[in-house]
């Protein structure tokens, strides 16, 4: 039974929730499966540290074998198929690879070819492989594509190498489409961003656009159903902690929010809280650390750095900064009602914000 | 004399190719030998660059991100150096979770090593009774290969646990967060305690006992190669025959213990109660390790730099046009000699030239036998460096139930604290050393007014892959392919596999050509004179050292291409 097209736009949505995904699992398995023969992906490499094809290893919901293995390329009825062409697994190297590249690009249908780029674009002469430069082979890898993926910071927005600085001239795939004059690929570019990207947010992806899905993306085309969702606002277990004003210290965090610690959360969109990383095991804020934001197009400057440094601008409730609020509600006696009251309206306006953002 | 390239390389980390001028030799049945390599190292580590101005501190979670496949490495090397420049100790607690996570992350790391990126090779060497678990699951044919790529696929789901393990503690993986000056973010509750020790038995099982047996049985495939090239050639060649190294070994020591740490590990001269010591192994035994020693140069690098400098006084000078240059890693050296690192170096200077591990289920108590092995050829070769590898990640995979075990006893004891805070000095310095999978791994950190001044990594893969030096000696993993024994066949894998095993190739082409015809074609590499040549087992010596080449931000010199580089005048006069 074919997984109808319906059903896969529900389950696109319904994926901000870790446990839904599970949920999913056959589903997903049975899209790659059914398309079988017709998956071609073709994976590269630039400015990258390789962190995102194994964080891809990492996945849970299915695992990366579960996927290959339902995949069958070239009618070749063997129980594991590879992407077309992907450089950390594949066997072919030398003159052998650049030919898979090459077949890649004159590949004609049917089933979509799907481009993956892993790390960051550069400017003309700092990234070279097969002897050609990097720039050179996204460029024709892009125009033969039917969908464009950019899993990670770096090819999604620039990442690391495009920190404050950035001697070599590192940017996102879309902005590099864009430079180069093919704008109409570049729009359709789908981003991925965090460090590293998170695997269920590709293998979702990846198979939600082999049922000829795009998800629904937002305005820095990320898919909302992994990034819809502010961290500190709307998903994070710290949080009451940081609405009764507990901050927890350097190596002291199994009770109060990482606020005070440098803490992001509250300028970054991502589901880590509820997906969590490597089989749901845990996510940064989890383990003590603070959120760094690696989700967002300005990471790792802008709000974003210092790291350990709170952000500058303190968010207030009723006027009083975050770290006086412990105080102000234990003496909620001195506010009295009005505080009281404050707060039920709060909660009513969050209420509302997540009704607003239930379509996502 | 004519040469053949490999340009790219798959299944390493990072961009590297090779470049090698071949010879028939006569005395061999006139087959072609590699006579030269050039492996140019095409990147330039841009981190130095832009960690500059930064908080001190960032560099816990830049660093990390020079390389996806290491990253953990980096977080606890960069975490001593600012340990050491914060001048903060890590409590007990925190040395033994740095541990118990750095285990867990080395246990993936040598395996899918061992089983995605060199064990493709190793499994067409050993043969389909031996083998055929250790390849892709690619299809069999009955009778003459079963349960083709069962360890392979097991190893996918192990390396998985493992990072689970890591992101218990670190957060996530990879990148883990959890590394801060003077300790560690986590605390150590019980049940992340119970959470590691339940998912490390599997692992250990998984290294004590498929893995070490698949090692033994690549030692007994290796005297079946030696029969064949015996015939082909005339003379036994077997895989510690080839990929001859130095003879030079450089380890930083890791894995510290607690009780010793101020006295033993601090001190990178001493070293000696670590899991892992640190050392300099020459002439046959363990010299104490001088950091003083280690300089590089840049005589085939582009920069324009002094050769022999220390990383505190470490120089980043780019220039693409210097005349003679090749590659964009410096060529270090210790002591002014061409040092190899990695897991045999790591072995040679902590056990010698033999190694005997217990292998005793950590639940149990069941004995199944030491795993014991001579090294073969002690300037280092393909095999002894695999065999190194085998032994380094049984011997983690013991001593991570004892940190465990450890951390229970603090905890039992209240002593939990995982933080010893310091704030951030105006001005300092600090080091770390330590051992990634790869070899010795050191970071080198200047703070000036709260801000990063000066940050120099000193990395494995730029230690085994550096070019030529100022006195024209070529680097580790240079010398290992142009050691004379790099046989370059003209018969391509299929043939090569059944002239091994009767049949086996058969069976390969079977699989490889129906995931796509041109897999015939694997690793033959068309010469200069258009003759097709077969690079397997010069790949071999390059993926025998599992090169990780990602430490910077890649660079390239297209010979005919030219291009600027343009770095703002402030940035290179911070150097």
């Amino acid at each position: 039974m074919r997984v109808s097209r319906r059903d896969f736009i529900k389950i696109a949505a319904a994926s901000s929730a870790a446990f839904v995904l599970a949920q999913y699992k056959m589903d997903i398995i049975k899209v790659f499966a059914q398309h079988g023969d017709y998956v071609h992906i073709c994976w590269l490499n630039g400015a990258a540290c390789t962190g995102c094809s194994v964080s891809l290893a990492q996945a849970a919901d299915p695992d990366l074998l579960e996927v290959l293995m339902s995949i069958t390329t070239y009618t070749s009825g063997l129980p594991i198929a590879l992407p077309d062409w992907m450089y950390v697994v594949h066997p072919a190297s030398g003159s052998l690879a650049v030919e898979y590249i090459n077949d890649w690009i004159k590949h004609e249908g049917p089933g979509p070819k799907i481009l993956v780029v892993e790390g960051a674009m550069q400017s003309p002469g700092f990234c070279e492989t097969g002897g050609r430069d990097f720039r050179d082979w996204v460029q024709d890898t892009a125009q033969a594509a039917d969908y464009i993926v950019a899993f990670g910071s770096c090819s999604s927005f620039g990442g690391i190498p495009h920190a404050k600085g950035n001697p070599t001239g590192a940017m996102g795939v879309q902005d590099f489409l864009i430079e180069v004059g093919m704008e109409d690929k570049a729009k359709g570019v789908i981003n991925l961003p965090r460090c590293p990207g998170h695997p269920d947010s590709l293998i979702l992806v990846l198979a939600s656009l082999l049922e000829g899905v795009v998800p629904e993306l937002d305005k820095y085309n990320r898919p909302k159903a992994f990034y819809g969702r502010n961290i500190h606002e709307e998903q994070c277990p710290f949080r009451a902690f940081y609405d009764r004003g507990i901050f927890a210290d350097f190596g002291q965090s199994e009770q109060g929010c990482r606020f005070k610690i440098g803490c992001k959360g509250p300028v970054t969109w991502a589901d880590c809280p509820t997906r969590k990383w490597n089989d749901h095991t845990s996510f940064c804020i989890e383990v003590g650390a603070p959120c760094i934001g690696c989700s967002e197009p300005a990471w790792p400057d802008g709000d974003y750095a210092p790291f350990f440094v709170e952000l500058p601008q303190v968010p207030t409730l009723l006027g009083y900064p975050a770290e006086s609020w412990g105080t102000a509600f234990a003496g909620a006696a001195a506010l009295g009602v009005a505080v009281h009251l404050a707060r039920r309206a709060m909660k009513k306006k969050t209420a509302e914000k997540h009704k607003e953002k239930g379509g996502d | 004399m004519t040469s053949f390239r490999v340009d790219p390389i798959s299944r390493i980390e990072g961009h590297l190719k090779i470049e090698c001028k071949i010879e028939r030799i006569p005395e061999l049945n006139n087959e072609y030998f590699v006579t030269e390599c050039r492996a140019p190292v095409t990147m330039f580590r841009g981190f130095e660059i832009f960690m500059v101005g930064r908080d001190p501190r960032d560099a816990l979670l830049f660093t990390p991100r020079i390389c996806g496949v290491c990253p953990n490495p980096h977080s606890i090397t960069s975490a001593m150096a600012l340990d050491d420049a914060f001048d903060a100790t890590p409590p007990p607690a925190a040395i033994l979770i740095r541990n118990i996570e750095e285990a867990a992350y080395y246990i993936y790391d040598h395996l899918i090593h061992f089983y995605l990126l060199i064990g493709p090779e190793l499994g067409v060497i050993m043969g389909p009774e031996y083998g055929a678990p250790i390849l892709p699951p690619v299809a069999g044919i009955a009778g003459l290969s079963k349960g083709i790529g069962t360890h392979y696929a097991r190893c996918i789901q192990v390396q998985r646990r493992a990072n689970e393990v890591v992101a218990m503690w670190g957060g996530k993986f990879p990148h883990v967060t959890s590394y801060y000056p003077g300790g560690v973010l986590v605390e150590p509750t019980l049940g992340r305690i119970a959470n590691t020790v339940t998912s490390l038995v599997p692992l250990w099982e998984f290294v004590a006992l498929t893995h070490i047996q698949d090692i033994m049985n690549l030692l007994k495939a290796n005297e079946r190669l030696k029969e064949v090239t015996g015939a082909v050639l005339g003379v036994n060649v077997g895989l510690e025959d080839i990929g001859i190294g130095t003879g030079n070994f450089l380890s930083f020591g890791m894995m510290p213990e607690v009780e010793s740490y101020e006295d033993d590990w601090l001190d990178t001269s001493k070293r000696n109660n670590s899991l892992i010591k640190a050392g300099a192994f020459y002439d046959g035994s363990r010299h104490p390790l001088d950091e003083n020693k280690i300089t590089e140069d840049a005589k085939y690098s582009f920069y324009d730099v002094p050769d022999g400098l220390h990383p505190w006084d470490g120089l980043t000078v780019p220039n693409k046009d210097k005349p003679g240059a090749y590659s964009w890693t410096k060529a270090p050296r210790y002591d002014g000699k061409v040092f190899e690192v990695g897991p045999l170096a790591r072995m040679l200077n902590t056990f010698g030239m033999e190694w005997r591990i217990p292998r005793v289920h950590p639940i149990t108590g069941e004995d199944y036998g030491d795993f014991v092995y001579r090294v073969r050829n002690p300037k280092g070769s393909v095999l002894d460096r695999i065999v190194a590898r085998a032994a380094c990640v049984l011997l983690v995979a013991n001593s991570v139930f004892k940190y465990v075990n450890q951390l229970v006893s603090l905890v039992k004891e209240g002593r939990v604290s995982t933080m010893n805070k310091k704030p951030v000095p105006k001005e300092a310095k600090g080091r770390g050393l330590w051992e990634a999978p790869r070899g010795a791994l050191s970071h080198w950190v200047k703070i000036k007014d709260y801000r990063i001044a000066h940050y120099q990594c000193v990395v494995p893969g730029t230690w085994n892959w550096s070019p030529r030096d100022s006195k024209d000696r070529p680097g580790p993993g240079e010398s290992a392919i142009q050691c004379g024994t790099t046989w370059v066949p003209t018969l391509n894998v299929i043939e090569i596999a059944n002239a091994l095993y009767s049949g086996w190739g058969d069976v390969l082409a079977q699989a490889l050509t129906k995931l796509n015809p041109k897999y015939a074609r694997l690793n033959m590499e068309p010469t200069d004179t258009g003759e097709y040549v077969n690079a397997t087992i010069a790949l071999l010596v390059v993926r025998s050292f599992d090169p990780c080449l990602a430490c910077g931000v890649h660079i390239i010199t297209p010979s005919k291409k030219t291009y600027t580089f343009e770095v703002g005048p402030g940035l290179c006069s911070l150097y």
